[in-house]
């Protein structure tokens, strides 16, 4: 009882949002629906759809997310391999630095300069090599890797397998559920980021996504503003074209979920199950 | 500290803090951009300068200039070349212009990064950017004087004196800024006004609002009669009061100044205070939703496109003439019109302010400007009779006519387009939107330059208007101690504000009213005014008043 109450508490604002969005921008206007709308009307998406380079926009915003997703976690999980092995010279040294970045940060100006010395400005590679690296994320792959027993490296190491060998064939396959973890982590966060975009890119080419929708909403709210003189009836309003953002760019992320959530569930089980 | 130590050890601590003290030694070092050296250009095979003549007519660049310009705002469409107005700039100029657009953060970081635009344009006069652009940006009458002579005859000298900067150089020229001379014209519209649906109002029997009681006891009737409505609407406050602060106060006219010349403390105006009791009352009876206090510009703008309010005090006419116009098309016969609102209980006229002296956006030339004479060339020709009417009307004979009288008529295909595809309008055409440098009097040339709806409330507003120069930027220096004092009392009074006309019974507003004043005692106010006084006097001398 107490699991439906909560789930219509989750489900109803949910679904109102999805039929907002499906409303036209006068019975929006005039409010006072929660299950059905007193309008139909697909305006709202046809204004956001209605932008030429928003096909391009998707392409950029699923490349740099598959990409960053994938380098990313990599990249994790090499350093997080090396970093739980007690024997690796200097260990502890690295451990202090990682520590160190998860309390203090550049900030946004010194880190604007590092990203222009680099010659990032203006690159697609902007949205991947600085997300490259996640020292939460590198903890939690290396308290992963450290409960693999050492005695599978060893009889690996007897095989023949060299480092990488047992890295690849070992180690990733076994940490599936952690690595499905911070890939989703991390794919929520590539999906939803815009700040970089608005920080270091002005090339509209190389926008993403979730940057130009948040031109769209922008644009939508500054078109009453500028007094075009004109008797149109406008079908959207700003309201509406927000909430059809929302649904757009939520339902791609959604439809990853049950994707990755099996991987979630045996994740749980594993780490609740004591040697 | 003492916790991370016991994380991870002395040992490695130490390590850890030499590398970070090196790593701050080797950011120190590097060059931090900024205060670069401006550009000289060359005007040899180009063009001799030439008073009585535009740059722009003279220079015989065969290429292309390419310059980029930020403008700190997010919305701004950034296309350029594709549409009538900015595609004449093209081909007159033969320029390409790339824009940037984006927000304070994105502002900051140009500035630590040191690769600055060729152009930039702000929007608060007000902010250390501005105080400090003798380091980035050049100086107008230098760059005049060099490659432009002609940019003094078409640029205001009062708006120049006013922006005038300590060395007595001006660097940024903005846009709309109306000088005395402009409010004496009468070429310059109301923007605020007391409204009322015209089918309630006749209704009601064209009812007074004019005495505390009547506006009480019309708001009472609206009620009772048309109960699906909230009698009574106000911009939303969100950060500000409002129109229910500075509007309502040059409504009601409530003095600038104090009669020696000081600041006076407006908010605190006993005939002010008066028509906050007399809200109070009209919240108590009911007549003043409590919506209309926690909506945003969005939900009091949708409440305005259908008609929700009977009757509101709306400050930025224009602002709402699209919302206005969409109710109005929909519902003929009950337009909001102007009628004569709150007025002073001691016998004051309105003083209706309008955009100052000041302005709206604030633009500049760079020190890495590629080609300053270029730029001056744009200033010039935007500011020029010639460049106005293109931003606001378009090119004659192809979006527009003259008529004999010097006003300009929209053709009728165009007309047809603004009324009936407002998107393609926008898309093609472009016009009254590219207003770097636009200005009121130009869009007094025009009956098509303002919508239908607001046309009624212009024309109430005749003569009711003030210019309110004198308390424009008179704010306390940012990072000041006053500044900071300023902000918790500009907070400060807007909870007042609210808690005043929501309060319960006389009482509760005699105490909310009381706790504000000790606030401002608490919060250094003497000085503020002091400060504020003090700018005041500047102003006059800039402005010639005595």
């Amino acid at each position: 009882m107490l699991l439906i109450c909560f789930m219509v508490i989750i489900l109803v604002p949910l679904w109102n949002v999805i039929i907002s969005s499906l409303s036209s921008g006068r019975a929006l206007a005039e409010g006072g629906f929660i299950f059905w709308s007193k309008e139909f009307s697909l305006e709202n998406y046809r204004a956001v759809f209605n932008d030429s380079t928003i096909g391009q926009s998707f392409v950029v915003s699923v490349a740099k997310t598959f990409l960053g997703v994938i380098t990313h976690v990599f990249f994790c999980a090499m350093i997080g391999y090396g970093l739980s092995k007690r024997y690796i010279r200097g260990r502890k040294l690295y451990v202090a630095m990682g520590v160190i970045t998860m309390f203090f940060s550049g900030g946004m100006i010194p880190t604007y300069l590092l990203i222009k010395s680099l010659g990032l400005l203006n690159s697609f590679w902007v949205y991947i090599i600085p997300a490259l690296f996640s020292y939460y994320d590198v903890v939690i792959l290396m308290n992963f890797f450290r409960n693999v027993p050492d005695s599978l490296e060893e009889s690996a190491k007897i095989d023949g397998a060299g480092d990488w060998h047992i890295f690849l064939k070992i180690f990733i396959p076994l940490s599936m559920p952690a690595m499905a973890t911070i890939a989703l982590f991390n794919g929520v966060g590539q999906w939803n980021d815009f700040m970089t975009t608005k920080l270091y890119i002005t090339d509209q080419a190389l926008y993403p996504l979730q940057m130009k929708l948040y031109e769209i909403i922008v644009q939508s709210q500054t078109q009453s503003m500028q007094n075009i003189g004109g008797s149109v009836v406008i079908e959207t309003t700003t309201k509406g074209v927000q909430l059809a953002t929302i649904v757009i760019t939520t339902l791609p992320i959604v439809a990853m979920y049950p994707i990755l959530q099996r991987y979630f569930i045996s994740g749980m089980m594993l780490g609740a199950v004591k040697e | 500290m003492i916790k991370m130590t016991k994380v991870l050890g002395t040992k490695t601590l130490k390590p850890a803090l030499l590398l970070m003290a090196a790593m701050l030694v080797a950011a120190g070092c590097s060059s931090g951009g900024g205060n670069t050296k401006a550009v000289e250009v060359s005007l040899d095979n180009r063009y001799t300068v030439d008073p009585e003549t535009p740059a722009w007519q003279l220079d015989k660049k065969s290429e292309t200039t390419d310059l980029t310009w930020y403008v700190n705002a997010d919305w701004w469409n950034t296309d350029f070349g594709k549409d009538v107005v900015t595609k004449k700039i093209k081909e007159d100029l033969n320029i390409n212009i790339k824009f940037i657009t984006g927000d304070d953060t994105k502002l900051n970081t140009f500035f630590a990064g040191g690769d600055m635009p060729d152009l930039l344009t702000i929007f608060d006069s007000n902010s250390p950017v501005v105080q400090k652009a003798a380091t980035w940006a050049l100086p107008l009458n230098e760059l005049a004087e060099k490659y432009d002579p002609y940019f003094n005859k078409v640029a205001a000298a009062d708006t120049l004196n006013w922006f005038q900067l300590k060395d007595g150089k001006t660097y940024g020229y903005p846009n709309y800024s109306n000088t005395q001379a402009d409010y004496d014209s009468g070429n310059i519209p109301a923007k605020t006004a007391f409204v009322i649906r015209k089918d309630v109002y006749e209704a009601l029997g064209s009812p007074d609002f004019g005495t505390p009681e009547a506006f009480r006891k019309s708001m009472s009737e609206i009620k009772a009669k048309f109960p699906d409505m909230i009698p009574f609407g106000f911009n939303a406050i969100g950060e500000g009061t409002g129109s229910l602060g500075d509007a309502l106060q040059d409504f009601i006219g409530v003095p600038l100044e104090t009669e020696d010349g000081k600041f006076y403390n407006r908010n605190l105006d006993e005939d002010y205070l008066t028509w906050l009791r007399t809200l109070n009352a009209v919240y108590r009876d009911g007549a003043i939703s409590d919506d209309s206090f926690a909506d945003d510009g969005t939900g009091f703008e949708e409440k305005v496109k259908s008609g929700k309010y009977a009757a509101m005090l709306l400050d930025g006419t224009p602002q709402q003439g699209g919302n206005l116009q969409i109710f109005m098309s929909a519902n003929p016969g009950k337009e909001y019109m102007a009628v004569d609102g709150p007025q002073s209980t001691v016998g004051h006229q309105p003083t209706l302010n309008q955009s100052g002296i000041t302005g709206w956006m604030i633009n500049y030339i760079t020190k890495n400007c590629k080609d300053p004479a270029k730029a001056i060339q744009i200033f010039t020709y935007l500011l020029s009779e010639e460049g106005q009417k293109l931003m606001n009307y378009g090119v004659e004979g192809l979006t527009y006519k003259s008529n004999p009288d010097g006003t300009v008529e929209l053709l009728p295909e165009v007309k047809d387009l603004q009324l009936n595809n407002a998107d393609k309008f926008k898309k093609d055409y472009r016009m009254g939107e590219f207003m770097f440098f636009g200005h009121d009097r130009h869009k007094a040339l025009s009956k098509d330059a303002f919508p239908e709806s607001i046309k009624q409330m212009q024309e109430w507003g005749k003569g009711k208007l003030k210019p309110h120069f004198i308390l424009e930027n008179i704010n306390p220096d940012q990072g000041t101690p006053e500044a900071r004092g300023q902000t918790a009392i500009n907070t400060n009074w807007n909870t007042t504000l609210v808690s005043m006309i929501r309060a319960k019974d006389e009482a509760a507003f005699d105490s909310t009213l009381a706790d504000h004043k000790a606030f401002l005692d608490k919060n250094n106010w003497s000085k503020i005014v002091e400060v504020r006084s003090e700018k005041m006097k500047a102003n006059k001398e800039k402005l010639g008043i005595k």
